[in-house]
């Protein structure tokens, strides 16, 4: 303690801001070189090919699920195509004069579906549930789900398209409500009911349609004439082209499963597509990431480096003997594991009673007889007897020779 | 650069104005704002690297003294320094109690500083050390953040400062001195009253008292004078001990613990709950070996003896040799403080070169090594023959508690099978103590605790006996 060391003084480490500069540099270069050969990939890939979604019967959809092959011959021939996933946008764009096709869309709402029976536009709706149905033939058409399509069939009906179309392997389970008036037609019939059916609705009023004008509602039962795997089957291509190439502008809803919205005027049109959280939500999101960043640089700065320290191995030197006691263990070998029990205590009582080492099992059995006042046979038993035959029976042996050492020790 | 929770609780405080503006653009602007403060901030901070840095450490220190380390600052930029100092130490000289996860990181809070320093002013700060293991210990850098007037953020810089510790044995068998330089007084100078070889020396004449034994009565002094005179003897002086310590793999062993020993922070130790499944985890063998080294050295230099220690495995590592009185200890705590167990077979022939060489007269060599039978029979039993012909050798080996643990379980059929295992290698100890006994060797054998004075017993019996 009282000669202390005193060290020569030290200012600063000798680097320069130029130095520490040429030193980062020189460690980092080969990190920030692959990051940015990395970030040029991306960006180049990104930019080269356009972005196909895995949504089914959506239009930019290049998967067998998605209807990407329809959409592009639909644009080839001059058909613009808008694609919207919510209700509310749809409604927006399909007025007078423009084909709304409305894909399967199992989370619909009510409101939702009335919404797209007032729009203006012609309406085909592929593999609708029956109350979409109802709603937008104001209930002279239902749908029942039947199985699989047999074959193809003709369509046995005077609309062009389905005459164009051919025969078709068409799920039928559109009927005609009863008493409906005489405006369905139906294509396509099965046992069960048709594979297409088409009313003529008369727009509401204040839908934007013109009085007296009546706009078609077509409806397919099985929407897999659009995909891309089934559309060059039979005539799929021939139904598709002729229902959705009606007019120069095609509205294609593939809905979100989390839109709500109906008509444009209830809701904000900066808000995220589908989204259920408020407006401010996303300025929030990046506020509290801006803190998170904040945070994180405050927290990942050491106060310098972590001094290390060798230390010592840690070797138990008990375990050669644990591991001895393993392998007696799992051999089941009682017969070692009792003779050296046996030895050991022998040898401890033979020094306690002063036998030589040399002496024989009979003399060293006969002085402790003497000192226990057991009988002689009952010692040669315990020291010398034959192996126990399990291990409840091992651990009595130990047991017993314990008390035989105490026995001796306070003779 | 560095940042600190004050630029965290800004950007924090951009809720305000995204509150009032709920648009991604203020918080943008927002992000703006707290990265210019912070620049701001790190271009007024005062450069860490024109702080002068000086530092005095004790040289050495026994193991388990609290201790400290001061760290004179002085600020030579003309800016006022407002700075977080770490003056880093390895962890085992930290007195922070560590995590609670053993082997957990230790944040050593003791060795963090906050300075405030006008241009040219200098501070002096404490970092408190309490060593936990022996052995040279350098010091880490000096890590000085300078902060900026607005304390948002700071430059760092981490500077090499030269320290460095050593840190001495803890030698806690010196508490076992007293007693055996006692014993050492009542053998030095007794006449050979009741026992006749009570040392061999010739001491002194005295008149007979009755009672002495009549046969050390000096007839011719007797004659000379006009009183009955008897000889006193005295154990002999100027004998030769050599201690050498194993340092090969087997010293390198944890013996199990028999109490709280290597903790001298014991509030952790008792915070701890008591884990039945596994014992605490004691020091090496080398620890007990050295603390036996130590004790039997400081007695044998009281009684008059020259010491030297050696520690070998396949080198020498350490040897100390030519001290004697109040310097024997200091120098041996020095060399010994860095010997380290070295994971390598113990090279027997070498040692005993090594012994042979330095001493050719009759000594008393002591072995603090192992009683592995394994090690002893390929390594020790073919060369102690070289040793015993000339000197007196005592081989001693540290026993494990946890083997005498293990001896005594029974509480399962499991715990039996262990017991058997080391109820066998107890065996094959005792026939391996009992060859080298025929060789002429004193064996001791003893708990960590003990060894050292069981070691120092068996010294004095030797001398008693007139056998050194």
């Amino acid at each position: 303690m009282d000669d202390t060391v005193v060290a020569p003084v030290v200012t600063g480490d000798g680097t320069t801001a130029g130095s520490r500069t040429a030193r980062r540099w020189h460690r980092a270069r080969w990190a920030v070189l692959v990051l940015a050969v990395l970030a040029l990939v991306v960006t180049v890939l990104a930019i080269s090919r356009p972005p196909s979604s895995t949504t089914a019967y959506a239009p930019d959809n290049a998967q067998p699920t998605g209807a990407r092959a329809t959409a592009q011959v639909l644009e080839h021939q001059g058909v613009e195509i808008e694609h919207v996933t919510r209700v509310a946008d749809a409604v927006a764009a399909a007025g007078p004069g423009t084909t709304l096709l409305v894909t399967p869309s199992p989370y619909m709402l009510p409101e939702q579906a009335d919404a797209l029976a007032t729009a203006g536009a012609d309406l085909v709706l592929a593999g609708a549930g029956d109350d979409l149905v109802r709603t937008v033939s104001e209930g002279a058409v239902s749908r029942t789900p039947v199985g699989d399509p047999v074959g193809p069939v003709a369509p046995r009906c005077d609309l062009p398209v389905a005459r164009a179309a051919g025969d078709l392997t068409l799920a039928s389970g559109l009927r005609a409500a009863t008493g409906a008036s005489s405006d369905v037609t139906l294509c396509w019939p099965g046992d069960d009911g048709a594979g297409l059916a088409q009313v003529a609705v008369r727009p509401a009023l204040d839908g934007g349609g013109v009085p007296g004008d009546v706009r078609p509602v077509t409806l397919v039962d099985d929407p897999s004439f659009l995909r891309n795997d089934a559309v060059l089957d039979d005539g799929n291509a021939a139904l598709a082209l002729g229902l959705l190439g009606g007019h120069e502008r095609l509205v294609w809803l593939v809905q979100d499963p989390l839109d709500i919205t109906t008509t444009r005027e209830d809701d904000d049109p900066s808000a995220p597509t589908g989204s259920l959280l408020p407006p401010w939500a996303g300025t929030v999101g990046l506020w509290a990431l801006l803190v998170a960043l904040v945070a994180a640089v405050w927290r990942g700065r050491r106060l310098g480096a972590v001094v290390p320290e060798t230390l010592p191995v840690v070797v138990r030197a008990s375990e050669t003997t644990r591991g001895r006691g393993r392998l007696y263990r799992r051999a089941r070998s009682r017969g070692h594991a009792a003779a050296g029990l046996r030895a050991a205590a022998a040898e401890r009582v033979a020094r306690r009673l002063g036998v030589p080492r040399s002496a024989d099992a009979t003399a060293l059995t006969d002085a402790v007889g003497r000192a226990t006042g057991r009988p002689p046979q009952e010692v040669v038993d315990l020291l010398y007897g034959p192996p126990p035959a399990d291990d409840e029976a091992l651990t009595a042996l130990a047991r017993r020779l314990d008390i035989l050492e105490s026995e001796v020790h306070r003779s | 650069m560095a940042l600190t929770w004050r630029a965290v609780a800004l950007a924090a405080l951009g809720v305000v104005p995204v509150v009032l503006f709920p648009v991604p653009g203020t918080v943008l602007v927002w992000a703006l704002v707290v990265a210019a403060a912070c620049v701001v901030d790190v271009v007024w901070a005062a450069s860490p690297r024109d702080v002068a840095l000086q530092r005095r450490v004790p040289r050495a220190v026994r193991l388990g003294v609290l201790t400290r380390s001061e760290l004179v600052l002085t600020n030579t930029s003309r800016r006022r320094l407002r700075a977080v100092v770490r003056d880093a130490w390895p962890p085992s000289l930290v007195t922070d109690a560590p995590a609670r996860t053993a082997g957990g990181p230790v944040l050593a809070r003791s060795a963090r500083h906050d300075v405030r320093l006008a241009a040219g002013e200098s501070a002096r700060v404490r970092t408190p050390l309490r060593p936990t293991r022996r052995g040279d210990r350098t010091a880490g850098p000096v890590t000085v953040r300078s902060l900026g007037p607005l304390g948002l953020a700071g430059r760092q810089a981490s500077l090499p400062v030269p320290g460095t510790i050593r840190v001495l044995p803890e030698f806690s068998s010196r508490r076992h001195l007293p007693s055996r330089l006692a014993r050492l007084r009542e053998m030095d100078g007794r006449a050979a009253v009741q026992v006749r070889g009570e040392g061999t020396e010739f001491d002194s004449l005295r008149e007979y008292v009755v009672g002495d034994d009549v046969r050390s009565i000096d007839w011719r002094a007797t004659a000379r004078r006009s009183e009955v005179v008897v000889r006193t003897w005295r154990p002999e002086r100027d004998r030769r001990v050599v201690v050498v310590l194993d340092t090969g793999r087997t010293s390198a062993a944890r013996i199990g613990g028999t109490g709280p020993e290597p903790a001298p922070d014991a509030p952790t130790e008792a915070a701890e709950p008591d884990d039945t499944t596994e014992p605490t985890l004691g020091g090496t063998r080398l620890e007990a070996s050295v603390e036996a080294a130590l004790l039997l050295s400081a007695l044998a230099d009281r009684a008059g003896d020259r010491v030297q220690v050696l520690a070998y495995d396949r080198a020498l590592r350490t040897r100390v040799a030519g001290a004697s009185g109040p310097r024997l200890l200091p120098a041996l705590a020095d060399g010994l403080a860095v010997v380290e167990p070295a994971l390598l077979e113990t090279d027997w022939t070498g040692l005993v070169g090594q012994v042979r060489s330095r001493v050719s007269q009759r000594s008393l060599v002591v072995l603090l090594t192992t009683l592995d039978p394994a090690a002893v029979e390929t390594g020790l039993l073919p060369v102690v023959g070289q040793l015993t012909g000339t000197h007196q050798v005592v081989v001693a080996s540290v026993a494990d508690a946890e083997v005498a643990r293990l001896r005594a379980d029974r509480s399962s059929s499991a715990a039996v099978y262990d017991a058997a295992a080391a109820a066998r290698g107890d065996l094959e100890r005792s026939a391996v103590s009992a060859v080298l006994r025929q060789h002429g060797v004193e064996v001791v054998e003893a708990m960590p605790d003990e060894l050292a004075p069981r070691l120092a017993d068996t010294y004095l019996a030797l001398k008693a006996a007139g056998r050194l």
